[in-house]
């Protein structure tokens, strides 16, 4: 039997790695399907887009200022004295729930601004002033009255593992009534 | 020297192709169980666009686990290798550029460890024995298959 020729077993070798690449293709898309069907079934699947470690910190922030006020007890508060007491001095971390445009127009001195409705962004800025914090207490308000803000913002805080969180439910209504102290800007 | 129907170099093969298969299986098997770590690892090397980090990270374990499976059978043996030598090519390159742009990360290839250099460094060293390896399977199994006679599976 004669011996294949030397072009004849080049373009078999040839043919033989297409194929074989060919292969290659159909397992990365059976492996694909498959990483997909077992990630539709984990209990915690991925999303198709990928987020940052950044942008899911700021979703898991999002919603727990999202969640029902439920879980801060009415023991949780303090009243007017108390707070005004506790911002002269500089033991406790006085923080406002309410929108900056709020804030900015007026606020109790030495507050800093962790808005509701800005939690995410606004807790990242004042990661170094909360990490300071440590175990010292927090007192959170926010407009007063019916407002939620605080609670929210507070429970937020409780769930991050800040122990010593109370809300001042008077709020900015009760401060700004008494003629209390008030600052301006946008320190934050 | 043919013993029994295989050569020693046969059973090079057969060794190399099963540590090989070893090391994928468990590298794959790490992944499917942190895809979450496993995506980050992959956004650190700021090479693929955003909308392709997660579906590599769901298939490329899944990948390595099948590769290291085929490469246990002689009839599919070739498709693993071949393949497990193109991924580790795109690996080693992959760490190439992000050691040439002087990121610092854990590549997540064997695990979620902490970024380092010198990881960077002996896990490129580890690509280039894998994809070493792996072609070796490849073309000594292109052979076989050649001298058998034997149809390739896919």
């Amino acid at each position: 039997m004669p011996e294949p020729s030397a072009s004849y077993q080049v373009s078999n070798f040839n043919r033989q790695i297409v194929r074989d690449l060919g292969g290659v293709v159909l397992i990365a898309i059976l492996s694909l399907g498959a990483g997909l069907v077992m990630n539709r079934l984990s209990p915690s699947p991925l999303p198709i887009v990928y987020q940052t470690p950044e942008r899911r910190f700021d979703v898991e922030l999002t919603s727990l200022v999202a969640a029902a006020p439920f879980k801060i007890a009415p023991a949780a508060t303090v009243g007017l004295a108390e707070f005004r007491s506790a911002a002269e001095t500089k033991g406790t971390l006085i923080l406002d729930a309410r929108p900056s445009v709020f804030f900015d127009q007026g606020h109790v001195p030495g507050a800093y601004n962790l808005a509701r409705d800005n939690f995410a962004q606004d807790y990242r800025h004042l990661s170094t002033v909360l990490k300071a914090a440590g175990d010292q207490p927090i007192i959170v308000y926010c407009s007063g009255g019916e407002c939620h803000d605080s609670r929210l913002v507070g429970n937020a805080l409780l769930t991050l593992g800040f122990a010593n969180v109370r809300i001042f439910t008077g709020g900015w209504e009760a401060w700004s009534a008494a003629k209390l102290p008030v600052s301006t800007g946008d320190v934050r | 020297m043919i013993r029994g129907g295989r050569s020693h170099r046969d059973y090079d093969v057969l060794a190399v192709a099963l540590a090989l298969g070893a090391v994928f299986i468990y590298a794959g098997a790490d992944k499917i169980r942190n895809p979450l770590q496993f995506a980050d690892s992959i956004a650190a090397f700021a090479i693929l666009p955003t909308m392709f980090i997660d579906p590599l990270a769901l298939g490329l374990p899944t990948f390595e686990v099948a590769c290291g499976l085929l490469l246990v059978a002689p009839r599919t043996r070739r498709f693993g290798a071949l393949a497990l030598a193109l991924s580790s090519a795109l690996f080693f390159l992959a760490l190439v550029s992000a050691l040439l742009r002087g990121l610092t990360l854990d590549c997540g290839c064997f695990g979620i460890g902490t970024p380092s250099r010198p990881r960077m460094w002996l896990e490129l060293g580890l690509d280039a024995i894998l994809f070493g390896g792996s072609l070796f399977v490849y073309l000594r199994s292109l052979g076989a298959t050649k001298a058998a006679g034997a149809e390739p599976f896919i």
